[in-house]
């Protein structure tokens, strides 16, 4: 696999974007302006399209057979190599340089020894993964041409979307967990900053702040774990560039005669490890209880949250959780804290969701749900499955939002579902993607989301069948409120909300400095516009721009077919492709006899030939017949009988449950009072400690000169000539006697 | 009483030097202050000679010479300064000075 083309100009794929990055922001301001966005189009764009190429190489390679060749150094490329002879895998790893070494390879074992290099491995997860995000990411890219049209910032808003996709190829193609940990710190500050773009919003930079100091809380935790991993297994690396042997963390966690030989203490750590770890997931992936900051992201402009918060970044803890398996299935207590917190989050999200009556919120609590699934997809023992559903959900999450943001530009800024209704008559195209979407994301027959749900709720019924029916709720109310959602703003009679005063091109408020907007309005350079100006009669403005239009079709057509990618029984599917993966075959192995009780693994969960898998038929029938349930009562409520919902609300409200989840169980309020403000009076504390006591001690090294200089001026010099003389007198007598007495 | 020996002169010498610095510390009167210096100058140049004398040595009546000759420059500059320094506050009193402190 290293002739292949790609992976010797792999180091483009997160150069590019990089190189657009400096471009866009560097000569953004003042030359490029308008047109910031071609550097990002063309870096990304070129980024995506040798990820794809690098799939379809590696499925070639796959159609082949397993790949035996014999150990050849090209250069930097360090050759492939088959696991076991049952399971061959495709992978190869790239080394660009190396980025530190710390120690002295000599000393006594390799603990005392760190060397971090600058690489990719390369496998068909990363093949997987690196397509979702390019490509998402080109489309999207595309969008918020449309979409970011005059903005004043424009240039900025695409610098940070390149570096933004820079880390996360960075983190997807990453060969250590350093390289790993830098992509997921890149990733967050990007978030931060795309949050924070309207940064002259209060409840933007707000919303930055939270996003980056809940993630921080979790990578707090990962950082920990990668410590122990090194303190364990003495290498950062994935696979050592050789998954075959016994060099890389991951390969030596699936290494029983390793485990045996360590210490007492060296294995507690490996119990502790993938604690540690899941807790940077949580903390990415808005996971209960570090969900808080996912909401509240939905400041960003729409493309930011289409990419970040639903597509791409959150995706970043569910990617680490399957390459880190071997870490993880040692530990069936650590499986099953994944299993359960990502269903409590699921259920919680999807009830949250349910009572939000902004579009973009409700999407935000959706995609919260969502990544729940997959992480009781992971935890259950079905990366396959979490995997699909990661990449169904990329696309028809995109589009969800994409849509929203169409229509808020149509409403005028306007997001609030309550003030809109009736909107295919104005936003036709729209219309049948975000009914794609919504089809997809309620799991409706034979949508992507529809095969790639049911796999997890197959997978978790088998193994615990109380996840399994908790999820069987969650995706009934996941196909409820997602209705809701379509009825209420696409359905029903035409109202068009008053466009508010300075309605800007992607936030809610008014702006608060009117020159700035007044341009923007004023100049229409191009027919593909995103304005919302047709105030008098908004059916005859052109609201779906091209620009903003292809990508969403083409997200739509994505959402509609993904899921063939993995239809049960099929030759080539995506579960096949992934079992290739060292992860998913050492993760295998290990689960199966790993020294944790696992119970039964299905073989078919990691993309193996399993001939005892039970057929996915029940479950795909069940999940279809819930799905269409939520919708046809969503149906009912938000559509047929829109009073009833009002009615069926009052009689609720009896029972102080709709205020509770109105006030989304008060999480955030929690958060506030019980850690935020007795941490803000730990902080006060620190600064009287720092104010008082540490300057009061350098500032006191200063007074001893003062303190000298009073001296001197109130004993030896008073003025008095006289007084000078004796001084001078007694000083030659000091030194009169000094030569003589000694 | 002995015959005239080293310690004699020499004696005077500090006795004079010891005047001359009393006096400088002592007295207020910028005019007399001074005096007092020229009265330490003269007293090492007594004891210059004094050491001249007795080994047989005349550098140190040249010395003495050299003596004399700074003192005479000296005078003209410090009275030159008391003059200046009297114009400024009308009087010879050292104590005028004293808020040049610190």
């Amino acid at each position: 696999m290293n002739d292949l083309f790609t992976v010797q100009y792999a180091w483009l794929i997160p150069l590019l974007p990089l190189i657009g990055f400096c471009l866009s922001g560097l000569f953004g301001a003042r030359w490029l302006k308008g047109q910031s966005h071609w550097p990002i189009w063309l870096g990304v764009g070129a980024s995506a399209v040798l990820s794809f190429m690098l799939l379809f190489g590696m499925l070639k390679l796959w159609d082949q057979g397993p790949t035996l060749a014999p150990a050849v150094d090209v250069g930097r490329i360090i050759t492939p190599v088959t696991t076991e002879e049952a399971h061959p895998t495709l992978s190869t790893t790239a080394h660009w340089y190396e980025w530190a070494s710390i120690g002295d390879p000599a000393k006594q074992g390799t603990k005392a020894y760190l060397k971090v290099e600058a690489g990719a491995f390369f496998d068909p997860l990363t093949a997987v993964m690196l397509c979702v995000v390019t490509g998402i990411g080109f489309f999207i890219t595309v969008y918020a041409k449309g979409y970011m049209a005059g903005e004043s910032g424009y240039f900025r808003f695409f610098a940070y979307l390149g570096l933004f996709i820079f880390s996360m190829t960075i983190l997807v193609m990453a060969e250590n967990l350093i390289m790993l940990y830098l992509g997921w710190e890149g990733v967050g500050l990007c978030s931060y900053l795309l949050i924070g773009y309207y940064y002259d919003k209060p409840s933007a930079r707000e919303a930055a702040k939270k996003a980056f100091i809940v993630n921080r809380v979790g990578d707090f935790g990962f950082g920990i774990g990668i410590m122990l991993c090194f303190l364990v297994y003495g290498t950062v690396s994935y696979y050592g560039g050789d998954p075959s042997k016994s060099i890389g963390v991951l390969t030596k966690a699936a290494d029983m005669d390793f485990y045996n030989k360590l210490l007492p203490w060296q294995q507690t750590c490996v119990y502790w490890i993938p604690f540690c770890l899941m807790l940077g997931a949580f903390g990415k992936s808005a996971q209960f209880p570090l969900y808080v900051w996912l909401p509240d992201a939905m400041e960003g402009p729409t493309p930011v949250s289409a990419l970040i918060h639903a597509a791409t970044m959150v995706t970043a803890g569910v990617y680490m959780i399957v390459r880190c398996s071997t870490l993880f299935y040692q530990n069936s207590a650590a499986m099953m804290m994944i299993a359960a917190i990502g269903c409590f989050t699921a259920i919680l999200a999807a009830t949250i969701a349910m009572r939000q009556f902004d579009l973009k919120k409700v999407f935000a609590y959706s995609t919260i749900s969502q990544l729940g699934f997959m992480f009781v997809g992971v935890g259950v023992l079905a990366p396959v499955a979490g995997i699909f559903h990661l990449v169904t959900h990329a696309f028809f999450k995109a589009l969800l939002f994409l849509s929203s943001g169409v229509v808020m530009h149509a409403m005028g800024g306007e997001l609030d579902m309550r003030k809109m209704s009736g909107v295919r008559r104005v936003l036709p195209i729209t219309h049948i993607c975000i009914l794609i979407g919504c089809l997809a994301l309620a799991g409706f027959p034979l949508t992507s989301g529809f095969f790639s749900k049911d796999d997890i709720v197959g997978a978790a019924l088998h193994r615990s069948p109380f996840i399994g029916i908790l999820l069987l709720i969650a995706a009934f109310m996941t196909a409820y409120y997602t209705f809701r959602l379509f009825f209420r703003v696409f359905w029903g009679p035409l109202v068009v909300p008053e466009p508010q005063a300075g309605h800007g091109h992607g936030h809610l408020d008014a702006h608060t400095t009117p020159g700035v907007d007044a341009p923007a309005h004023g100049v229409d350079t191009h027919a593909t516009a995103a304005d919302a100006h047709g105030h008098d009669d908004p059916a005859h403005h052109n609201h779906e721009p091209l620009s903003m239009i292809i990508p969403l079709i083409v997200l739509a057509i994505g959402a509609l077919l993904a899921g063939y990618l993995n239809f049960p029984e099929r030759a080539h599917s995506l579960a096949g492709f992934l079992a290739q993966s060292p992860s998913f075959v050492q993760g295998y192995d290990v689960a199966l006899h790993g020294h944790g009780d696992m119970g039964s693994v299905g073989a078919g969960n990691f993309g193996f030939e399993d001939a005892d898998a039970p057929s996915p038929i029940p479950g795909l029938l069940l999940g279809g017949a819930i799905s269409i349930a939520g919708i046809l009562v969503a149906l009912y409520l938000h559509l047929v009988n829109r009073t009833m919902a009002e009615q069926l609300t009052h009689s609720l409200q009896k029972l102080g449950i709709v205020e509770l989840v109105d006030g989304k169980f008060f999480v955030d309020e929690i958060y506030q009072k019980y850690i935020i403000n007795n941490l803000r009076r730990l902080g006060d504390v620190f600064f009287a400690f720092d104010r008082w006591i540490v300057d009061g001690i350098i500032n006191s090294f200063g007074w001893i000169p003062q303190l000298f200089g009073y001296g001197l001026r109130f004993t030896v010099q008073r003025g008095y000539l006289q007084g000078y003389a004796t001084t001078m007198l007694f000083g030659v007598l000091v030194v009169l006697a000094l030569i003589f007495l000694s | 009483m002995n015959p005239l020996a080293l310690q004699h002169y020499l004696a005077v010498g500090a006795i004079m030097f010891c005047i001359g610095l009393i006096g400088f510390m002592t007295r207020r009167n910028l005019i007399v202050m001074f005096l007092c210096t020229e009265l330490m100058f003269q007293g090492v140049a007594i004891n210059l000679i004094a050491f001249g004398r007795f080994h047989d040595n005349l550098a140190g009546q040249a010395f003495v010479i050299f003596v004399l000759v700074i003192a005479a420059a000296e005078a003209s500059l410090a009275l030159g300064l008391v003059v200046l320094l009297f114009r400024q506050r009308n009087t010879l009193d050292a104590d005028a000075w004293r808020d040049m402190k610190g």
